[in-house]
């Protein structure tokens, strides 16, 4: 059964009737709570399923930004999220958007943008392009962009003078994911640096996209097909190596959605989803085991986490909260704020930018009034957004262990 | 530093996982889902009827330590009942939850029936029922679950217990939470009136209804960030006012459950959101460790003790199948107060007799460690708090908080004692 036909006939219907109509998910839905537009996850989800038989009974679904927060605070175990996640897909499937088949193309966009880097960005920073670009493609003029990189994290990997120490630990398999190749290529970079500090061996095999972009515009075939070519990739760097990366929404796709909202039952995939781990969830479960060294640096100074979505919906708590809180002087405050608002490519499309903003808008505050200048969230886009709608630096929780370590200033 | 794993996020769950971090612990929240806490009136009822109306709660739950052996409240006893009560009274502030734990609030609900329940949410107070009371219930045309009409007719045909009686009348304002709507949820008004602006031109519309001397009742929807957005209101209205809680979406409810979850983390205690526990790792008489289905496998907790509440039926901490077998579905505990036969498990009439399948659960020692057939602890380390402890019929005595607050402190005080 290919992915379209998992989410016409199938769905995560087993779990409908879990439903007590409790109301818990609507009230956690960031989205409904800044718009009309969107009916909330309840309504559209296990009550207009019911109702669907071939055909969408309530289109305002496609205001879900997919952020996953229903399911994750269900106390039935009703799959929410992934309910509506393939009742819009299959209310996609004959008229998808030119646009959402072009957002989901995230590796292109790196390897197009990366060796016109200066271009790239004057071109994102040009307000008359942008223009064009929203009237045509259909993405908004002030959605937040990447800066393109004048090095990919690959282009890094090659010119570096390797480690010269002795692996003491072991091989690990780095999966950086699109953005952390082309774009967050520092987090890359600082990552695999404090993997090797630790001792490890840190294999990067030549990988793709994990195709969540696609899946979560309703690309259920052609995100499937990159999940299982990425699969292939990873695996190929060695059998059952643990796999770390540092993109959160990218392991989720990895651990589980591929899975629960595409229908991929593929061997290959489950053998991927079980030994990857978010690098903050690798270094808590080694510290458990007390093989985390915790001879930190002080670093004094208070800083705002943001949990992405995509991470909070692995069900494996904060592990970056717990990690950070081993280094003296450093306070960590989590922002308690459900969504940043972009959910992937949700905040870049004209249609959904203003709700996007209006989603963010608590977490900004939040940011400004935590500390102005500097805030740590584990995903690409969410960093992206936080930093455009807060002007901080915004960077992943990896960079204060590397820091920590003595690694960088 | 004593680890501990606590399952479930009720009110049971979160002031386990407060009181024990409190003493030094180092404690660890699993929970499937968000908990049932938000769900609630956002009130505190240690004993409602008895079946009489109770006047003071902890004489009530003194009289049945007393004559019901098989009640929770006979091991958890009232000293329990009352630390729990303060303790979750204190956590959250005055803000939120006001009263004394010696006496029960009689407050209306939103039929209009006059509820007892012990410590209230202080925008609620205003409602007292007492002799010669004067309300006038306020509906909002676009809410469809506060019926004015109903609540005031009932409460002006209520004859109190002394003989006492209220006035009651109603009125309806064509007054929508966001433009165009015509039926909102308690959620979207409470967010409208977290707004000054909103406030200001409903509590102008309002003060034009009333007249001198009366109380205000409105649906429990008065702000839901903006603890002081009653106070503003009836300020500006120039009359007392009270909220009356809602089904859910419960705001009431929301502001107890998001204040005491802050409060938890802000405590340092590791909260894993959206992940049911499916393993246990024991030996005799020993937990070792309990594993969660998180994405992509499972993760293993261990810790040196472990505290059930992850509750009853409702949240399927308890199921009930089809050949009416009981059973508690994480560590497949011995089961107290079923029946000889399955059909005995819900008899009589629905509403009217003590119904045995509520009163399933696990029977505990003093610590709150669940028991076996021969009545000692299945485990050395397990303690069990609120729904799924056995023996309370807790829909109709209006006992549910009670017994989760005196159990949460009976078994959090016996894990920091045994650490000690």
């Amino acid at each position: 059964m290919n992915g379209m036909e998992f989410a016409g006939h199938e769905l995560a219907r087993a779990s409908l009737d879990h439903c007590v109509k409790c109301t818990v998910c609507e009230t956690q839905c960031p989205v409904a709570a800044v718009t009309p537009l969107f009916s909330g996850p309840k309504f559209v989800g296990p009550q207009a399923e019911r109702y669907r038989n071939g055909e969408s009974v309530d289109h305002s679904l496609d205001y879900c930004s997919s952020c996953g927060i229903c399911t994750l605070s269900c106390p039935q175990g009703v799959q929410i999220a992934e309910l509506n996640s393939q009742a819009r897909a299959v209310m996609k499937a004959d008229h998808m958007p030119v646009r959402d088949r072009l957002i989901g193309q995230t590796t292109l966009m790196g390897k197009v943008m990366t060796p016109f880097a200066p271009i790239a960005n004057a071109a994102l920073g040009n307000k008359p392009i942008r223009t064009v670009v929203e009237k045509v493609v259909g993405v908004h003029r002030d959605a937040p962009m990447p800066p393109a990189q004048h090095q990919s994290f690959e282009g890094w990997l090659k010119k570096r003078t390797a480690p010269t120490a002795k692996p003491t630990r072991g091989p690990l398999v780095f999966f950086h994911g699109c953005a952390g190749g082309y774009f967050e290529v520092e987090t890359s970079k600082r990552a695999v640096e404090v993997l090797e500090y630790l001792g490890y061996e840190v294999i990067v095999p030549k990988q793709g996209c994990c195709g969540l972009a696609q899946q979560s515009n309703g690309l259920f075939d052609s995100a499937t097909a990159s999940v299982l070519k990425l699969c292939d990739q990873l695996r190929s760097a060695g059998q059952g190596l643990t796999i770390i990366s540092a993109s959160g929404s990218c392991t989720g796709m990895l651990k589980h959605e591929a899975h629960e909202i595409m229908g991929v039952t593929d061997d290959r995939l489950a053998d991927v989803a079980v030994r990857t781990r978010d690098i903050m969830e690798f270094l808590l479960e080694l510290h458990e085991a007390g093989e985390l060294p915790t001879d930190f640096r002080r670093i004094d100074m208070t800083v705002p986490y943001h949990a992405p979505c995509q991470l909070k919906s692995q069900g494996i708590g904060m592990p970056a909260i717990e990690v950070l809180r081993l280094i003296p002087g450093l306070t960590v405050v989590e922002s308690g704020r459900a969504c940043c608002g972009i959910a992937g490519t949700y905040g870049l499309k004209k249609e959904k930018y203003e709700v996007a903003q209006a989603v963010g808008r608590p977490l900004f505050d939040m940011v400004r009034q935590t500390n102005p200048e500097f805030a740590l969230c584990d995903t690409e886009t969410c960093r992206w957004q936080i930093r455009k709608g807060t002007g901080a630096q915004v960077e992943h929780p990896i960079w204060m262990v590397h820091k920590a370590y003595g690694l960088s200033d | 530093m004593t680890r501990v794993v606590v399952i479930g996020a009720g009110i049971a769950g979160l002031t386990t996982c407060l009181r024990l971090a409190a003493a030094g612990a180092q404690v660890t929240l699993l929970t499937k889902g968000i908990g049932g806490l938000q769900l609630s009136q956002g009130t505190v009822d240690i004993f409602g009827y008895a079946p009489h109306r109770v006047g003071c709660p902890l004489e009530a739950v003194g009289d049945v330590a007393r004559d019901k052996p098989d009640h929770p409240y006979a091991v958890i006893g009232a000293e329990a009942v009352r630390t729990g009560a303060e303790f979750l009274r204190d956590a959250v502030g005055p803000d939120l939850l006001t009263g004394d734990v010696g006496s029960n609030h009689q407050l209306p609900t939103a039929v209009g029936a006059v509820r007892p329940t012990c410590l209230a949410q202080p925008s609620m107070i205003a409602g007292e029922c007492r002799d010669g009371a004067r309300f006038t219930i306020v509906g909002l045309r676009q809410l469809k679950d506060f019926p004015a009409a109903l609540i005031a007719g009932n409460l002006a045909r209520t004859v109190l217990d002394g003989g006492g009686r209220m006035s009651a009348r109603h009125v309806v304002v064509d007054f929508p939470a966001r433009d165009g709507e015509a039926d909102s949820s308690g959620l979207v008004y409470a967010r409208a009136f977290d707004d000054e602006g909103f406030r200001g031109r409903f509590a102008e519309l309002v003060a034009s209804l009333v007249t001198d001397g009366e109380v205000v009742g409105l649906p429990a929807v008065l702000g839901l960030n903006d603890r002081s957005a009653w106070r503003d209101l009836a300020d500006r209205i120039g009359h007392p006012v009270f909220e009356i809680p809602l089904p859910p979406p419960s705001v009431p409810g929301m502001r107890l459950n998001e204040t005491l979850t802050a409060a938890v983390k802000a405590a340092r205690v590791r909260v894993v959101l959206g992940s049911r526990v499916t393993g246990v790792d024991a030996e005799p008489g020993r937990v070792r460790a309990v594993s969660i289905a998180a994405a992509g496998g499972p993760r293993k907790f261990a810790a040196d003790a472990f505290v059930l509440a992850a509750g009853g039926f409702e949240s399927g901490g308890l199921v009930l199948d089809s050949y009416g077998r009981v059973s508690e579905t994480i560590f497949g505990l011995p089961l107290a107060g079923l029946p000889e036969a399955p059909d005995e498990l819900v008899v009589g009439e629905f509403w009217g007799a003590e119904q045995p399948l509520f009163a399933v659960g696990v029977r505990v020692d003093e610590r709150m460690r669940p028991l076996g057939a021969d009545a000692t602890p299945v485990y050395a380390n397990l303690h069990a708090a609120g729904g799924v402890l056995a023996g309370a019929q807790r829909w109709s005595e209006k006992s549910g908080e009670g017994i989760a607050l005196g159990s949460a402190v009976r078994a959090a005080d016996a894990i920091v004692e045994e650490s000690e």
